[in-house]
């Protein structure tokens, strides 16, 4: 097990780094919500981004698929390259970015549709299916990555939104997973669950990473510091802290991250 | 130990109100008394409003009918003998009517009736109507000169009114157009099952009948006019409102120039109606020469005035879906266009229709643009839906509130039960449009 672990770490730091961010600045209008943030993410690898509410983790999660640009006010300055690329560059279309990075958000939200329609949706618009029998090839690997195949392989036709929230959640994860994405997001994906889905979501977040390079935005220290490997520390739109998570959580550099850590701020 | 100032008070027992207590229950009390007075008075106005509508207007559904035979003598009808159609044209109404006069008289005769009436007193039981009746359909087939036909004639206004308890014996003493003979007369014919009251699809079916003829008067080109005008405005006001309200809620920045649009839409929302009527005149009959009295410029001005509410509502619609909906499509990648179409749209839809029918039953009932549009004319003509002369919807037609209001300008009596009975067929029509909506919006609600 030990050596397990240790594998692990080395694998990792041989890893290619998948996202890498310099000089990141984000306004809402005139609030100034990330400043100045650098951050390398490594490729097959789960990043954490803990921090007290309203400190940017969130904000800066949705730069890296550009969510932001649908909100009219906000506005990203810096740089933020997926494998090399810029993807602020003039010439890339964000909906084409979205197919390659991927996003859970906080509250599970399916569409009002079947099963398999929410799976199937991003396939089809990005044509990745040539028919039938290829997009049902595709929705049940999308379903078995999302670990919830067994539970509804007999119901598809069922409404996405008769799920139980935990299902709802893996049903989304399955609904990202399934238009090949490389970069897995995660927006606080288990704070609508009860600590049994959670614990479920969690095992599958721990299974993704062998295909993605997942970043999740969390508010439990406990989660970060049991699925991943690099833990990021914002605070106040700053980013405090960043490294292994084990050493984050147990040797910390910074006296704020120590204090979120042992709760003395937050 | 305790910081609690001692207030000296005994201690308040749980089982009797305090009164603070007391003045807060009486006063809930009087709230809800005065919210169930507004709603009973609110639900007496409109029984009284709908009991007086329909004691007023239902006999209108119903029309008393003479039932006599017709000697369609060919010597009177056909002088060219050949059932030429441009000789029998030269006979007019009053040609038939003496026809009519004529089997009215051999019924009176056959039953053994006695009266004092003269000839051309009888005659007035008759409607006025009537020998055109006979005219047309001897027009429209000739081969029936020569034959004795058994016909149902509208009865004159004063005896359909003496069926309906209208017209009384008292009332006809002074009536010039009755008398209390003719009267008893047409109870004569009753009993012997020449006269009948029974349900007039007429009402719903004819055209407007001059001020003479109420007995005539029906529904029939209001009916398809304002049938015409909401199909124009169905078919302008949803895709034009509906594509406004996306643009607008979806994808137009969010800056000064789309407040003020947004103002203007809400101001648009609450102008006169009048106005758009005077805004149609000037644009689309002074300035682009569409015909006059048409339902297109019809539909055009109530498309004008509906779409602030199709827009309104539709954006409401829009903005009652979730946000995480929208959040999810772009998520897996679906542009804008998609994430609207694909899913924000369907979810909308509900909302849409039942904004877009209520617009429409909003539009159905609207008189006044169309008063200064030229709808209000007498039109005896059915208006087709498209001519080569007129084009689409531009033969004259006129709208159900118009008629209404038409016919309670009218002097006789028989237009009262006239106009009640138009205010019930439109309000049944509004009924349907709302029970539709709600239907509609039961069928296609969904839950997320």
């Amino acid at each position: 097990m030990e050596d397990m672990y240790h594998m692990d770490r080395a694998m990792m730091t041989q890893q290619d780094t998948k996202i890498s961010a310099k000089g990141v600045q984000v306004y809402y209008g005139d609030t100034h919500a990330i400043k100045d943030v650098d951050v390398e993410i490594a490729d097959k690898t789960v990043t954490a981004f803990i921090g007290p509410s309203g400190c940017g983790k969130s904000t800066f999660l949705r730069c890296i698929n550009r969510m932001n640009d649908t909100i009219d006010v906000a506005r990203v300055s810096g740089d933020i390259r997926i494998d090399g690329e810029d993807i602020y560059d003039p010439r890339v279309d964000p909906v084409q970015l979205r197919a390659k990075v991927g996003m859970v958000f906080q509250k599970p939200n399916p569409f009002p549709k079947s099963i398999y329609d929410n799976v199937a949706y991003g396939p089809k618009i990005h044509g990745l299916a040539r028919n039938k029998a290829d997009l049902d090839e595709i929705v049940e690997k999308a379903l078995r990555r999302g670990a919830i195949w067994d539970e509804v392989k007999d119901r598809l036709d069922a409404p996405g939104t008769g799920l139980s929230g935990g299902q709802q959640q893996r049903l989304c994860i399955a609904r990202a997973v399934a238009t090949e994405p490389e970069v897995l997001l995660m927006d606080e994906p288990c704070s609508a669950l009860d600590p049994i889905a959670t614990a479920q979501v969690e095992e599958l977040i721990d299974d993704l990473r062998q295909r993605y390079s997942v970043v999740i935005v969390t508010h439990s220290m406990q989660q970060a510091a049991r699925v991943s490997q690099k833990t990021a520390f914002f605070h106040l739109g700053n980013l405090v802290e960043f490294g292994d998570t084990d050493k984050i959580f147990t040797n910390p550099e910074d006296p704020r991250t120590e204090s979120y850590i042992s709760g003395r701020i937050g | 130990m305790t910081d609690f100032p001692n207030t000296g008070q005994p201690r308040q027992s749980l089982l009797n109100l305090d009164d603070r207590t007391k003045k807060r229950n009486a006063a809930e009390a009087r709230f809800k008394a005065y919210g169930i007075a507004a709603i009973v008075t609110a639900m007496l106005a409109l029984a009284i409003l709908l009991s007086s509508v329909v004691a007023n207007g239902s006999s209108a559904f119903r029309q008393t009918f003479i039932t006599i035979d017709v000697p369609l003598d060919a010597d009177k009808l056909d002088k060219s003998g050949v059932r030429d159609l441009d000789v029998m044209k030269k006979v007019t109404t009053i040609g038939y009517a003496k026809l009519l006069r004529e089997g009215l008289l051999n019924a009176i005769t056959d039953a053994g009736i006695d009266t004092s009436l003269s000839d051309k007193e009888i005659a007035t039981l008759i409607s006025k109507e009537a020998p055109a009746t006979v005219r047309n359909s001897v027009l429209a087939n000739p081969s029936l000169v020569g034959e004795t036909l058994t016909f149902d004639l509208l009865a004159s206004g004063r005896i359909d009114g003496y069926y309906k308890g209208r017209v009384t014996l008292e009332s006809a003493a002074l009536d010039g157009n009755t008398s209390p003979e003719a009267l008893m007369l047409a109870d004569a014919l009753k009993a012997e099952g020449l006269i009948t009251t029974r349900f007039n699809w007429n009402f719903l079916t004819a055209p407007d009948a001059s001020d003479q003829r109420p007995e005539a008067a029906g529904l029939g080109v209001a009916i398809l006019g304002s049938l015409y005008m909401m199909l124009v405005v169905l078919f302008l006001a949803l895709p034009i409102g509906v594509a406004a309200s996306i643009y607008l809620e979806e994808f137009a920045p969010k800056n000064r120039w789309t407040d003020v649009i947004e103002v203007n839409i809400s101001n648009l929302a609450a102008v006169p109606s009048i106005v758009y009527g005077i805004l149609g005149l000037a644009i689309f009959i002074n300035f682009m020469h569409f015909n006059q009295s048409s339902p297109l410029v019809g539909g055009l001005v109530l498309t004008l005035m509906t779409l602030p509410t199709i827009i309104i509502s539709t954006r409401a619609a829009l903005k009652s879906v979730p946000p995480s909906i929208r959040d999810a499509a772009l998520g897996v990648g679906a542009s804008k266009m998609q994430s609207v179409f694909h899913h924000v749209l369907p979810l909308a839809a509900p909302g849409i229709l039942t904004g877009t029918i209520i617009g429409l039953a909003q539009a159905l009932g609207e008189t006044a643009p169309l008063l200064l549009i030229g709808m209000v004319a007498f039109v005896r003509e059915y208006p087709a839906a498209y001519t080569e002369n007129a084009g689409l919807f531009g033969e004259a037609a006129t709208a159900l509130p118009v008629q209404v209001y038409n016919w309670t300008q009218r002097a006789d009596p028989g237009f009262v039960e006239r106009a009640s009975g138009a205010i019930i067929t439109l309000l049944v029509f509004l009924l349907i449009m709302n029970a539709v909506a709600i239907f509609l919006r039961r069928k296609f609600e969904r839950r997320w």
